[in-house]
């Protein structure tokens, strides 16, 4: 017969799938359109992304509770519990090729595209896990690429490693901005906010609109690390790194900085 | 008259017929060539084919076995998928059928449910559905309990579409989130416990876009709602609401056009409340 453990997911049904609902706003969602607009900055130069980014990291210890909290484990669950949602479906658009029910199949299809992308892209990025061991190995296989404190240029040479990178980056971002889009129209739905036909037709309107207004910030991010002159980048970032330890604005850490830029400080320094 | 793909004038035409001989054999697809007549609809391509007993190949061959009941649509029995589409087969008029699919007629029974012979399919899940929301009003009892409170013109105007449900199936046969739940009947199991196990077998699985439709038509009758706190309990039990994968092909395919999704959006929203208020206030019911 049945665990207790497949009890408990059938009891609390309901509760998971609104949670699993609400997860994709708030904080997912949410956090996706903040994440976009910080990256778009760089459009306005680098000083305004880093300055962005040490906002960001301003938390210091404090940080890997807010990343966790806030977004990986939000993810992982919105991620997880949708694959158990797809698998308790199937997908009839050859049948009845209306455009709900192929924005119902879109849905899922972009859903894992976006696990797919979102997993390699905190990879790439990030690294998954900041621990010693971990953190070497990606390194050596050239992840975690970003260093907070040479935000701008490691970003910048991070997406101008290949040509593929940015096309790779386009396709998984607007998989994410449909799912984003049509999520929140299927939440209206679900928690019962447009009920009528011509309700749900203006909140589709609304939810497109949300889109489009999404993919052009991503796009404008993504264009804008696409031909940033990461060299300059870099040197303005290990100006702004030296002055606002002076200052006071950042602490001095520079295990946030990228290993060239680490070399480059130490050089300096034996000149003086 | 209907033409063929060489602009002749159609004098028969191919109907396949997806067979399947008792629950637990194989599907096969048997072919029929029918002498066109105008008018014809698919319940009487299915009695030309009883009466020829013969398929195309002109072997000897059972009758195909089919469910009926009203012939206008008001029944649900003869709900069947007709190439590729699911619908009622007395509404179903061949010549529109093959004025869009040149000469052939495909007749499969509805995927969702058992098939018990050919295209005869068990629906007892669709009723079980709406035992389990109590698609009712909750008037029985032992004495007079005098006359229900009156309707207003309005609230009895937007009831009345979605009393018009006759669960043939159609939105559940559409609806990607409903898959087929099929119990085996074991050789040491009384008619009781067999029946028992299949209904709770059903209610682990997704109630459906027609039992949400019905808590909310009872839900919105001034009597009916005495009980709307229990209908909206089912609602959110396991296999409700929730499952809602907003396709929205139930509303596309129901043959009498009630507006399901609304009503599924209404019970979301009627649902979101009820919990909210079950979790900061115990004495809600």
């Amino acid at each position: 017969m049945d665990s207790s453990e497949t009890n408990f997911f059938r009891k609390h049904e309901f509760l998971i799938r609104r949670l699993h609902s609400l997860s994709g706003l708030l904080p997912v969602g949410a956090y996706m359109i903040v994440h976009l607009l910080t990256n778009a900055s760089i459009l306005n130069g680098v000083e305004s992304f880093q300055n962005l980014v040490y906002q960001i990291h301003s938390l210091g210890k404090i940080l890997w509770i807010v990343e966790w909290g806030f977004i990986f484990l939000p993810l992982l669950f919105h991620a997880g519990f949708g694959v158990v949602i797809i698998m308790g479906s199937k997908s009839n658009t050859s049948q009845y090729s209306y455009v709900a029910n192929w924005r119902y199949r879109m849905q899922r299809i972009t859903g894992m595209v976006a696990l797919l992308f979102i997993g390699f892209h905190v990879l790439h990025m990030h690294g998954w896990f900041h621990v010693g061991f971990w953190k070497t190995f990606a390194h050596a296989i050239g992840m975690a690429q970003f260093s907070p404190y040479n935000a701008a240029s490691t970003a910048g040479e991070a997406m101008q490693s290949t040509i593929l990178m940015p096309v790779f980056y386009f396709v998984g971002i607007a998989a994410c901005v449909y799912h984003l889009a049509n999520g929140v129209w299927t939440m209206g739905i679900t928690w019962g906010v447009w009920t009528t036909p011509q309700a749900q037709k203006r909140a589709t309107i609304a939810c497109a609109g949300l889109g489009g207004f999404v993919m052009i910030v991503a796009i404008s991010a993504l264009v804008g690390f696409c031909t940033l002159d990461t060299d300059k980048a870099q040197e303005r970032e290990i100006e702004m790194y030296q002055e606002s330890v002076n200052v006071g604005r950042i602490i001095e850490n520079e295990e946030k900085l990228s290993k060239p830029a680490q070399k480059k400080i130490k050089r300096e320094r034996r000149r003086k | 008259m209907i033409k063929n793909v060489y602009g002749e004038n159609l004098t028969s035409f191919t109907v396949k017929v997806r067979r399947q001989a008792s629950p637990d054999s194989q599907s096969y697809w048997e072919a029929f060539n029918i002498p066109y007549q105008a008018d014809l609809n698919v319940i009487s391509v299915l009695q030309q084919i009883a009466k020829m007993s013969k398929n195309a190949k002109g072997e000897s061959t059972t009758p195909v076995a089919w469910d009926c009941g009203c012939l206008e649509e008001v029944c649900g029995a003869c709900t069947m998928v007709i190439n590729g589409r699911v619908r009622q087969s007395c509404s179903a008029l061949v010549d529109n059928i093959l004025d869009e699919n040149n000469d052939v007629l495909r007749l499969e029974p509805m995927s969702k449910f058992p098939v018990i012979r050919d295209l005869v399919v068990d629906r007892s899940r669709v009723f079980r559905a709406l035992q389990k929301i109590k698609a009712w009003v909750p008037v029985d009892g032992y004495y007079d309990m005098g006359a229900g409170p009156k309707q207003d013109r309005k609230r009895q105007e937007q009831a009345y579409p979605l009393s018009e449900c006759m669960s043939c199936g159609c939105c559940l046969e559409a609806c990607p989130q409903y898959l087929k739940v099929e119990t085996q009947r074991e050789s040491d199991e009384t008619d009781e416990q067999f029946e028992d196990r299949k209904n709770a077998e059903y209610d682990k699985n997704f109630v459906g876009a027609h039992a949400i439709n019905q808590a909310m038509l009872f839900n919105s009758n001034p009597t009916g709602k005495m009980i709307s706190g229990e209908r909206l309990d089912a609602l959110t039990d396991e296999g409700g609401i929730q499952i809602c994968g907003n396709a929205q092909n139930c509303v596309a395919v129901c043959p009498k056009e009630i507006p399901l999704t609304t009503s599924i959006a209404k019970a979301g929203r009627a649902a979101t409340i009820h919990k909210i208020k079950k979790f900061f206030d115990s004495n809600e019911k």
